[in-house]
């Protein structure tokens, strides 16, 4: 899960490697903020797994690469 | 996840923040009831432990051991386990801050600066390798 110059410094990096997902740093910075926010909090419990795949939905990240087991 | 855990959980976190570092089981009680807890929490991914010492290696977004991924906040410079992490040690504090790291193809250094939610290198992009589904398979590789 790393921060790449661009598509090509991507391609590069993966060789022959499967592509996974590639979004850009403003999506991710909106996601950690969705994902991480309520970790400090007094009364935090563990999210569900719809829950954390609602997340990543409304943040338009759907389909077989983002669903959760 | 029962309140006694619960409670763990959340000392071992409130313990990490405050002292910039993960906490050792003595430091936050009896040695062998924390690490028993912790072992539970790590089954529960709440938190993952170093299998080789028990000792913790992520508390996320929180790394407890140094990586790529630095980020200035809060007045400390903290690890984080990969760029999302990075991200998110500034969500989970709910401060501004910075991340530095480097690209993994060429090593050029980069730093993004986040103030209200904005990054101001929105040219970086994010690659994810591993599927949802296979995150937690080995989550120190993902």
């Amino acid at each position: 899960m790393n921060l790449f110059r661009s598509e090509e410094h991507i391609a590069r990096w993966l060789g022959s490697k499967t592509p996974g997902a590639t979004i850009p740093a403003q999506t991710l910075c909106d996601l950690a903020h969705a994902w991480w926010d309520t970790r400090l909090a007094p009364d935090w419990r563990p999210r569900t797994r719809d829950e954390n795949q609602s997340i990543l939905e409304r943040l338009g990240l759907a389909g077989p690469f983002w669903t959760l087991p | 996840m029962d309140a006694s855990l619960l409670d763990l959980r959340n000392r071992t976190y409130a313990a990490f923040v405050e002292l910039g570092r993960a906490p050792s089981a003595a430091e936050l009680g009896d040695e062998d009831e924390v690490r028993a807890g912790w072992r539970q929490l790590h089954d529960a991914h709440a938190l993952v432990l170093n299998p080789a010492t028990d000792e913790i290696r992520m508390a996320n977004p929180f790394s407890a051991v140094p990586s790529a991924y630095r980020v200035q906040a809060d007045g400390r410079w903290w690890y984080a386990n990969c760029a999302w992490d990075a991200l998110g040690i500034l969500a989970a504090l709910a401060v501004d801050g910075r991340v530095e790291s480097s690209c993994p193809d060429c090593g050029e250094p980069y730093a993004v600066e986040i103030r209200d939610r904005s990054v101001d290198r929105p040219d970086l992009l994010f690659h994810c390798l591993v599927p949802a589904a296979h995150w937690w398979d080995d989550i120190v590789f993902t």
